[in-house]
């Protein structure tokens, strides 16, 4: 796989129980970009981006065939450890999530203990660099020891960014990251997604698709669990191939 | 179910097409005019100006429905489209007033060579015509018709130059007519321009191919 090309999904499809959330998804995400997926509820953005780092074998009764490529090799080979497949490819939820009972520090710093980082000099290092990768340093670097959850609902979000940050992935999966926050603190994390292309692929999951527009380098749109377009996100929202992604970002349907 | 951009879409659409109207018409009298010896300066000075301040309303209105409802796909290409049509339509306004004006300085064309008004007849009806096919392909979307200017473009372009040439080459021609008749060929061709850059912006539209039909 060229050193443009991070991902690929190749035949796709997943289910829960019996019913099929994704058909047949064939789709290429790009390094150092920032790739949207856009669809209706339910068409299974959210289940694609979790087959992307094995979340999605998590779920009871839920399973998937085909191919997730990560830089060639597929990841759901029988010699691929799942864990070491979500320290590479990150993941930040819709609503902020930090881990209550622990400071701020401790959240960023969470991840890397739970996989045998010590304590020390190079720990500080990792959290001080993962908070000014998250633009959230200057806002928290004298209240590090205070707990992750007293800080502003788009300063959690960004505090669990860094936490993803911190674990040095390569892909970093956002689904739906913005939905819980205010226009400003959406606006925070818009101009950090545009950042963190420059050192990390970023997928990202929205129902806003000003935001997709905005911040994205391609965009895919789903239905009913297929791929119906991806193409730059230039031409998706300017002059869509497909008249189902035109009924769609048009506010026609869904 | 009407989307709430609906509405105001459609409300900008009026406002281009009654735009259309009025360019259409202030050029029919213009280029009419002068064929004909009549001075129309005030009739078009009138509706030229009347066709700027809807070119200002176009833009207010266009860039509130972007503020407002951040359009995407056809209904941003419709907007932007009709940005530039309207621009197009003052510019109709524009070239209509001009020619009106050289009118009304340098008077009826007498003291030119019979041949002179009656190819800028030509030119003036080859004109109308793109000004009409911009008008009716943009109301239809139809981008068949919109691509037939190409060809009456390349025939005003041809004029154009041609008539240069023949100014050239005569030695009876009088100073007033020379230099209102070139200004008025010269004017004739640039509203022929607008005519295609409309008809360009009605595939665009439709289609969201950036075309050029020149």
């Amino acid at each position: 796989m060229s050193a443009n090309k991070k991902m690929k999904s190749l035949g796709l499809n997943a289910w829960f129980g019996k019913k099929q959330a994704l058909k047949d998804i064939n789709i290429t995400i790009r390094a150092n970009a920032v790739t949207a997926i856009i669809g209706p509820s339910g068409c299974g953005k959210s289940t694609f981006i979790r087959t992307l780092n094995r979340m999605h074998e998590l779920v009871p009764e839920a399973k998937m065939s085909g191919q997730i490529l990560l830089d060639g090799k597929n990841i759901y080979d029988s010699d691929v450890d799942p864990v070491m497949i979500r320290r590479r490819v990150g993941m930040v939820f819709q609503k902020p999530n930090p881990f209550p009972t622990m400071s701020i520090y401790d959240n960023v710093a969470a991840g890397l203990r739970l996989t045998g980082t010590k304590k020390g000099k190079n720990m500080d290092e990792v959290v001080k660099r993962s908070l000014e990768q998250a633009t959230l340093w200057e806002e928290v670097k004298n209240d590090l020891k205070k707990p992750g959850t007293s800080i502003s609902g788009g300063q959690q979000q960004r505090l669990c960014i860094a936490r993803a940050i911190a674990l040095q992935p390569e892909v970093i999966l956002m689904d739906e990251p913005c939905s819980a926050l205010d226009p400003i603190a959406t606006a925070k994390i818009e101009e950090l997604v545009v950042q963190l292309k420059d050192n990390y692929t970023v997928v990202i999951v929205t129902h806003n698709m000003q935001q997709a527009a905005r911040v994205s380098d391609f965009t895919a749109f789903m239905y009913l669990g297929q791929l119906i377009e991806f193409d730059d996100t230039t031409t998706v929202f300017e002059n869509p191939r497909s008249e189902l992604t035109e009924k769609y970002i048009t506010g026609k349907f869904g | 179910m009407q989307r709430l951009l609906d509405k105001g879409l459609e409300q900008l659409t009026t406002m281009v097409f009654k735009m259309g109207e009025v360019a259409e018409k202030t050029l029919s009298i213009s280029i009419g005019g002068f064929v004909r010896g009549r001075d129309t300066s005030e009739d078009v000075g009138e509706l030229s100006e009347i066709l700027v301040t809807m070119t200002v309303e176009v833009e207010e209105k266009a860039f509130g429905l972007i503020a407002k409802y951040q359009p995407v796909a056809s209904d941003l290409r419709i907007i932007n489209s009709y940005i530039k049509i309207a621009y197009d339509f003052e510019r109709y306004g524009r070239y209509a007033w001009d020619i009106a004006y050289i009118r009304k300085r340098f008077g009826k064309m007498d003291n030119c060579e019979e041949w002179i008004p009656e190819y800028i007849g030509d030119m003036g009806e080859k004109v109308l015509q793109m000004v009409k096919i911009s008008i009716d392909s943009l109301k239809s979307l139809d981008t068949e018709l919109a691509k037939t200017v190409t060809k009456t473009e390349a025939e005003v372009d041809d004029m154009y130059f041609k008539y240069l040439g023949k100014l050239v080459e005569q030695a009876g021609v009088t100073n007033e007519c020379t230099i209102s008749s070139v200004l008025v060929v010269r004017y004739l061709e640039r509203i022929a321009d607008h005519a295609t850059y409309i008809t360009e912006a009605v595939v665009y539209i439709a289609t969201g191919e950036k075309v050029t039909l020149r």
